[in-house]
């Protein structure tokens, strides 16, 4: 029961393994790209869990160092994926990915 | 280099020069230029004359000798034959010049009348063009200083022949006789090639000169018969030319020519080129070749005479005529009277070049009719023509005070000569068969004036269809712009002919007068032709030691005599009594260091002695075949077409001219034609079923190979890309364009990665 009740490294990366779950879900299934972009939001913090759960466990700041890192990259990345995004819809008059396949052949 | 090598260099290609002015020009040039080769030919003579002044007028000697050459051809250093040179050059001596002023003037002459001749006809330039190719092969024929240059001058004159008999080409009979010319000429041209060949084999030159030095220095390897084979083959070149039995039958064809191209090549020079050519040779001449040359002529001179008795075209009895006087020549050089030989070619060139010009000016005036039977009583209308004809006919007939008696007289007597130093008996064939041919020769040229000159007019006698079977002539005459006329009234046209075709006619006549030729009209031996032309030593005397009358003597003293006929009486009959020692001498020191022929000697001795016989026999003969023809035809006491009737096969055989043309036509004519039918079957079947077989096969390989090209190579090819067309379609369906496709892929890599790296780790 221990086991259960003591909240260890395995229920940190269980979490994290869900969360990267729903992103990759959301990534590959959703068609809106801003729901794409809320999705990679998502494996980012999947990540970010990890390495604060390893960073925990390990007894070092090393993950917690990383993890800023992550949090300040996935600002940058949201705003030129949102500016992408806006290109996109310029562009296509759409933000329906599933619709945009001009790299086809 | 001598001035008159210069001179004759000349002379030699002026005639070239007319030959390239008209050929290219004639059209751009007045008159279609004429006048170019008449002048120009006028020019050739009048240097050939300064010549003859030089030479035989005032020089006046009879070892009179010009020679120079130059290098043509170096062929280098054959491996095993030495060093081979081909050399060019020209001889001088008397006959030479001689024969230069002789073609000149002829030509010249020829030239001339041809501008009233063959006025109007189409081709009227390119005639003076051939006339003038033509008198330049012929001067270098005479010029020559060796056999190769001869022998290309020989093939020139031959081409130029060929180009003049066919003239009138739109004639098939013309272009018929032209090929027969052409071919019957080949045949003894090929023999005279192999002679040279011999000789050149033996000494590796060509010319005359350093070949009887090399001959007459005993370097002749091979046996005495390839000499004597030599020297026949050579022959042979004279036999198809100069149209000796058996090679005569394209001459009386060549008729087929204009005229006045039958008086310059068939009658007066080219058919003479092959006796000055046995003349060049006449040294190195064997007494075996010398004995095949005499049978040769005689029978020549024979046969030509009898069928020229029953010939009805003018011309074609002249030309028969030419081949009997051609033989007459012949024989002549065959019994080793060379300086009559040639003398006979002179004077004969002369009064046969009238003749020829008088048939032409005869069967001109008579709107093209050539033959006899329609003609008749001409010499109120051509009293010219008739005059010059006339004595142009005594002297071939051989009557005295003409040149022609001369000339044939001496060889008469030499062929008696010859036949007593021979030993008789069948010799004596030659001199008969030259005694009747002068006989025949009298009747049929009595015959023929008497035909066309006396009598009166059998021209409304000539059948109707014979009319049209004559439109060969007429459209003859349609060069000549004449067929305006009517047949009919024709004899009402018939008129003297203008000046420039009658003024060659009085110089040639004129020509064969005796007192050009010698003083003294029954010897024409104290004329300045035999004295300037002798005959010239025999250098095979060494070979011949075992002939019994062809013995080597070293008596020099007996050369320089021998070929004087004046002085060589007392010196041939001492020479006479001490053969005997001096052959033995021969045969003990090998050979002698001169050479010096007791044969020649005795021939000239012989034929001094025949000449008075030889004299009275042919003046009976003349005289006999003059009254046979006018008691045949003058007086009619016997009537011609009942004597023909009552010999027909006689007739027959002479009207047929011996059948020659049959029998060729049989055995050689038709051998080919089957030859060349069985070398076509051969070619046709076998070496085209071979070619075809071939072709065949690699026709089946080739389509073997083009399948399995097409369906192995062209399958791999295909399949392959088959395979790739495949796989790109397959690939392809994973590109579809959209990111999140991508995506899933990504994760099933990662996804695919991590189950194998597990799987490894765990087994």
């Amino acid at each position: 029961m221990e086991q259960l009740t003591h909240i260890g490294l395995n229920h940190y990366l269980t979490i994290s393994a869900f969360l990267l779950g729903f992103g990759l879900f959301a990534v590959m299934t959703r068609k809106n790209a801003i729901v794409i972009l809320m999705g990679v939001e998502l494996i980012l913090n999947a990540a970010n869990i990890n390495f604060l759960a390893f960073s925990k466990y390990n007894g070092d700041m090393a993950g917690v160092m990383f993890s800023l890192f992550v949090i300040v990259l996935a600002a940058a990345e949201a705003a030129i994926a949102l500016a992408i995004v806006i290109n996109i819809f310029k562009l296509f008059r759409s933000v329906d990915v599933s619709s945009i396949d001009t790299l086809k052949e | 280099m001598h001035s008159l090598i210069q001179l004759s260099i000349v002379v030699l290609l002026l005639p070239l020069l007319s030959f390239v002015i008209l050929i290219f020009f004639n059209r751009r040039l007045p008159r279609r230029g004429d006048f170019v080769g008449v002048g120009i030919l006028g020019t050739a003579f009048a240097i050939s004359l300064y010549m003859f002044w030089t030479v035989i007028v005032q020089t006046y000697d009879p070892a009179f000798k010009l020679a120079w050459d130059f290098t043509w051809i170096d062929l280098g250093n054959v491996p095993n034959v030495g060093p081979l040179k081909i050399k060019m050059g020209i001889v001088i001596d008397n006959l030479t010049v001689i024969m230069l002023a002789m073609v000149t003037l002829i030509s010249l002459l020829v030239h001339l009348y041809s501008t009233g001749y063959m006025a109007g006809d189409k081709h009227y330039g390119r005639f003076f063009a051939y006339l003038g190719i033509f008198t330049f092969s012929m001067l270098g024929i005479v010029l020559s200083d060796n056999l190769f240059s001869i022998y290309m001058f020989w093939e020139l004159v031959g081409l130029s022949s060929y180009l003049l008999i066919g003239f009138f080409f739109e004639k098939q009979s013309a272009a018929d006789a032209q090929k027969k010319a052409f071919l019957t000429n080949r045949v003894g041209d090929i023999g005279m090639w192999l002679g040279i060949l011999i000789l050149y084999s033996q000494f590796h030159t060509f010319g005359y000169q350093e070949i009887f030095n090399n001959l007459a220095a005993g370097k002749f390897t091979m046996s005495n018969a390839w000499l004597t084979a030599a020297g026949v083959l050579l022959f042979m070149g004279c036999v198809g030319k100069s149209a000796q039995i058996p090679l005569h039958i394209w001459l009386p064809d060549a008729m087929e020519g204009p005229t006045p191209v039958s008086a310059l090549i068939h009658a007066a020079t080219m058919v003479a080129a092959g006796v000055y050519f046995v003349a060049r040779i006449f040294a190195l001449l064997t007494p075996d070749a010398l004995h095949v040359i005499a049978f040769c002529g005689a029978l020549t001179a024979f046969m030509a005479a009898t069928i020229a008795i029953t010939q009805n075209d003018i011309k074609r009895v002249l030309a028969y005529s030419t081949v009997s006087q051609l033989g007459y020549m012949v024989l002549g050089l065959g019994v080793g009277a060379y300086s009559a030989a040639l003398f006979h070619l002179l004077t004969h060139a002369f009064f046969k070049a009238c003749l020829f010009l008088g048939s032409g000016a005869i069967i001109h005036a008579m709107h093209h009719e050539q033959d006899m039977r329609w003609m008749g009583g001409l010499r109120k209308h051509m009293p010219w023509t008739f005059a010059t004809f006339t004595f142009a006919t005594l002297a071939l007939a051989g009557l005295p005070l003409t040149s022609g008696f001369m000339s044939k007289d001496a060889i008469l007597a030499s062929a008696i000569g010859f036949a007593k130093v021979e030993g008789g008996g069948i010799y004596y064939i030659i001199p008969v068969l030259g005694f009747f041919s002068a006989m025949l020769t009298a009747f049929y040229m009595g015959r023929q004036i008497w035909l066309v000159f006396f009598g009166e007019s059998r021209t409304h006698l000539k059948p109707a269809e014979e009319h049209h079977g004559h439109d060969a002539h007429a459209a003859q005459g349609g060069h000549h712009g004449h067929d305006d006329h009517d047949a009919h009234d024709e004899h009402h046209g018939v008129h003297e002919v203008a000046w420039n075709m009658r003024a060659p006619l009085v110089i040639l006549a004129s020509l064969s007068v005796f007192f050009v030729f010698s003083p003294d009209p029954l010897d024409g031996a104290k004329g300045w032709f035999m004295h300037m032309v002798q005959t010239p030593q025999t250098v095979v005397g060494r070979y011949v030691s075992e002939h019994p009358k062809a013995m080597v003597t070293a008596e020099t003293a007996l050369m320089a005599e021998a070929v004087q006929p004046e002085a060589s009486h007392a010196i041939t009959d001492a020479s006479h009594a001490n053969a005997e020692p001096a052959h033995a001498a021969a045969g003990n020191h090998g050979e002698g260091p001169v050479f010096t022929d007791e044969r020649q000697a005795e021939l000239a001795h012989g034929s001094h002695a025949a000449h008075y016989p030889a004299i009275i026999i042919s003046s009976i003969m003349v005289v006999i075949g003059i009254s046979m023809a006018l008691v045949v035809f003058a007086f009619r006491i016997i009537d011609p077409d009942r004597t023909a009737a009552a010999i027909r096969p006689l007739y027959l055989f002479s009207y047929n001219k011996w059948y020659w043309d049959e029998m060729y036509e049989a055995t050689v004519i038709r051998f080919s034609i089957l030859l060349s039918k069985a070398l076509s079957w051969f070619d046709a079947k076998i070496v085209d079923g071979i070619v075809n077989g071939v072709a065949i096969t690699t026709r089946n390989f080739a389509f073997a190979n083009g399948s399995f090209d097409k369906y192995v190579v062209d399958g791999l090819v295909n399949f392959t890309a088959f395979v790739v067309n495949t796989t790109g379609g397959i690939l392809r369906k994973f590109q579809t364009g959209k990111v999140q496709t991508y995506v899933v892929l990504a994760l099933l890599a990662v996804v695919g990665y991590f189950i194998y790296y597990f799987t490894k780790l765990i087994y």
